[in-house]
């Protein structure tokens, strides 16, 4: 009798220690977009901490909406652009960040913070900006152009390439007109028609996933595009110069974001502290270059990096997307009427 | 709608019920088409009817505002260029495919398992790669532009890519094989004996092929027509990728809602529309061949 208790017990240890050992194999399930973390980071991290990252990718906002919205994986970590981080506040969908947690934090540009999209700074963590603007060939194109009126003034025509979103292109002529950007009424929507029905005509290619390629190609020589694209154009061959519209231009910034009800929190946590470490920081800048809002990452950046203008343009007036929610569907029949027109 | 083993039994004049096993070899299509169809189907006619919040989630409250907006002319004009264009797609498989598949299937029989593979080859290579290379071809410093440049038949660089014209190859290209497949099966059974009775009965060739061929033939046809048609008017690759984005078809219209827009009510009642549609047109055509017959 004693000895199967023994035995017993002994099994039931084994069976703890294994039970143990299995928690203590950690990961985390990173979502993120696709080509935004090296690899080479995500391997460094596991080394150090002995937490495996499953870096899941998607290459849209809407795409990851759709995946996280409906519940079915339990993501740690998601990296959401500013408009999407406000709905998500909005509906109660992300964890408040535990800061003290994350001393690395004080790497990150005043500039980048307390943005409209979080105000309070309690629930997402900037990873990469950047900007809408123009990048020109300039073989190509003589003549100075300065802004979006420049763009579309019609000597163009024919030659541009902008990307393929309904709310970016509704933007450049709400700002073209002097309104607000993140106002979309009917009344908006009616007084921006016209400017973009004679726009739209003049554009050769909508492409948002990589209009670097038809200008590379000499399809067109004049585009509305990423200044991630422009910055690897620009890296590409010198003759293609990036410029803000002096109308104004968008700054988008794609976040880190803990969803509710997050299974490894702290080690989420954990992982952003380690991001926003200068040294590591500096490496994803190296793979995408994007405007890097670590500034003390900045400082180990080579001359060359930060003389890209696309990664690192001249200040000028920039503004972020606010969530428009159902104003959605009219911009989209807006675009829709004026692309079915032409 | 369904129809049942029973009905399909009796439709190709069989007189015995199916039975256990017949059941039971029909249970992984039946299965998959209640999975894989009939269920998201149903889903998509739900969502059909509900609202959308803020973020983009589907709210169930009933709603008819979803079908009522397809009406307006934004859309109907979107729709009926889809129509034309695959309309335009069909007949152009047709006169291109027809003479190819008709040829096959009239060779001996070693030629045509090579010419089949020949038409076959481009299934191994992804869709994606095949439009990305008639990207390279057809634009403007692209290798036909080059070579139409250097016979001199053309002045300036090739204006093809990015119009509506480049989508229309696209789209030619893409079905062609869908159109040659079943008009092939429908040749290779024609029997060489009728062709040389219309001939020795005095008709010439053209009343031979019209009065004969083509009869025989026909069951491919409808065949090849509606799988070249249905896919085109939804189809939304080839528009993005070689019509520049700038010619929306009702395929790009309904994937927009299920990405920028977030408006899957409204996605999921064009969705419908559509399908009610081909159900009917399928009818149509299927009761007019019927009566041929």
């Amino acid at each position: 009798m004693k000895n199967r208790l023994r035995t017993l017990l002994t099994l039931g240890l084994a069976l703890g220690a294994a039970l143990h050992l299995a928690a203590a194999k950690k990961e985390i399930n990173l979502f993120g977009w696709s080509e935004y973390v090296p690899q080479a980071v995500l391997d460094q991290f596991e080394k150090e901490s002995g937490i495996k990252v499953n870096y899941e990718t998607y290459a849209s906002n809407e795409e990851m909406l759709s995946k996280l919205l409906g519940g079915a994986a339990q993501y740690d970590l998601v990296q959401p652009t500013d408009y999407v981080v406000e709905a998500l506040i909005k509906a109660g969908k992300l964890e408040v960040i535990d800061f003290s947690r994350i001393p690395n934090m004080k790497n990150v540009g005043a500039e980048f913070l307390r943005q409209p999209h979080d105000p309070e700074q309690k629930y997402s963590v900037p990873y990469m900006a950047g900007t809408v603007g123009i990048v020109v060939n300039t073989e190509k194109v003589k003549q100075p152009i300065t802004g979006l009126k420049d763009v579309f003034s019609g000597t163009c025509a024919g030659r541009i390439v902008t990307l393929n979103d309904n709310r970016e292109l509704l933007t450049w002529a709400l700002r073209t007109l002097g309104r607000d950007i993140n106002t979309i009424t009917p009344e908006a929507i009616e007084a921006a028609r016209p400017v973009l029905a004679q726009w739209l005509p003049q554009i050769k290619v909508y492409d948002s996933d990589s209009p670097k390629t038809s200008l590379l190609g000499g399809e067109v020589d004049i585009g509305v595009v990423w200044s991630g694209e422009a910055a690897l154009l620009y890296q590409e061959n010198k003759k293609f110069a990036y410029i803000l519209p002096q109308e104004g231009a968008h700054l988008w910034i794609d976040s880190l974001v803990i969803p509710k009800g997050a299974p490894h929190k702290a080690d989420a946590e954990a992982f952003i502290n380690f991001i926003l470490r200068p040294e590591i920081s500096v490496l994803i800048s190296a793979a995408f270059p994007y405007t890097n809002p670590n500034l003390a990452a900045r400082k180990l950046l080579s001359p060359e990096q930060l003389g890209n203008p696309a990664s690192y343009p001249a200040p000028c007036k920039l503004e972020a997307f606010k969530d428009i929610g159902k104003a959605a569907s009219i911009v989209d029949k807006l675009i829709t009427d004026l692309k079915g027109g032409s | 709608m369904a129809a049942t083993p029973a009905s399909l039994a009796k439709a190709s004049g069989g007189q015995r019920p199916p039975g256990f096993t017949g059941w039971m070899l029909l249970a992984p299509l039946l299965l998959w088409l209640g999975l894989f169809i009939v269920f998201p189907t149903a889903i998509l006619f739900v969502y059909s009817f509900c609202q959308r919040d803020e973020l983009g989630q589907v709210v169930f409250e009933f709603t008819w505002s979803n079908y009522a907006r397809i009406i307006d002319p934004i859309y109907l004009r979107i729709l009926g260029r889809s129509l034309w264009y695959a309309a335009l797609t069909t007949g152009l498989c047709l006169i291109v495919g027809y003479p190819v598949a008709y040829f096959i299937g009239r060779s001996p029989p070693r030629r045509r398992s090579l010419l089949l593979l020949l038409v076959m080859i481009p299934f191994w290579i992804s869709f994606l790669l095949r439009t990305y290379a008639w990207i390279s071809l057809l634009k403007g410093e692209g290798l036909l532009s080059a070579l139409l440049q250097w016979s001199q038949l053309i002045v300036g660089p090739l204006e093809v890519l990015y119009t509506p014209t480049a989508v229309i190859i696209g789209l030619v290209y893409t079905y062609l094989p869908f159109m040659i497949l079943p008009i092939f099966t429908s040749a290779e059974k024609l029997d060489d004996a009728m062709i040389e009775a219309a001939l020795d009965l005095g008709a010439g060739p053209v009343r031979a092929f019209t009065q004969v061929i083509l009869p025989l033939t026909k069951p491919g046809i409808f065949a090849g027509v509606l799988l070249v048609f249905v896919p085109s008017i939804g189809m939304f690759a080839i528009t993005d990728l070689m019509g520049g984005a700038k010619v929306s078809m009702i395929g790009n219209v309904i994937q927009n809602q299920f990405g920028q827009a977030r408006d899957w009510p409204f996605g999921a009642a064009l969705g419908i529309t559509f399908l009610a549609l081909f159900a009917v047109a399928f009818w149509f055509l299927h009761d007019r061949q019927g009566a041929v017959k």
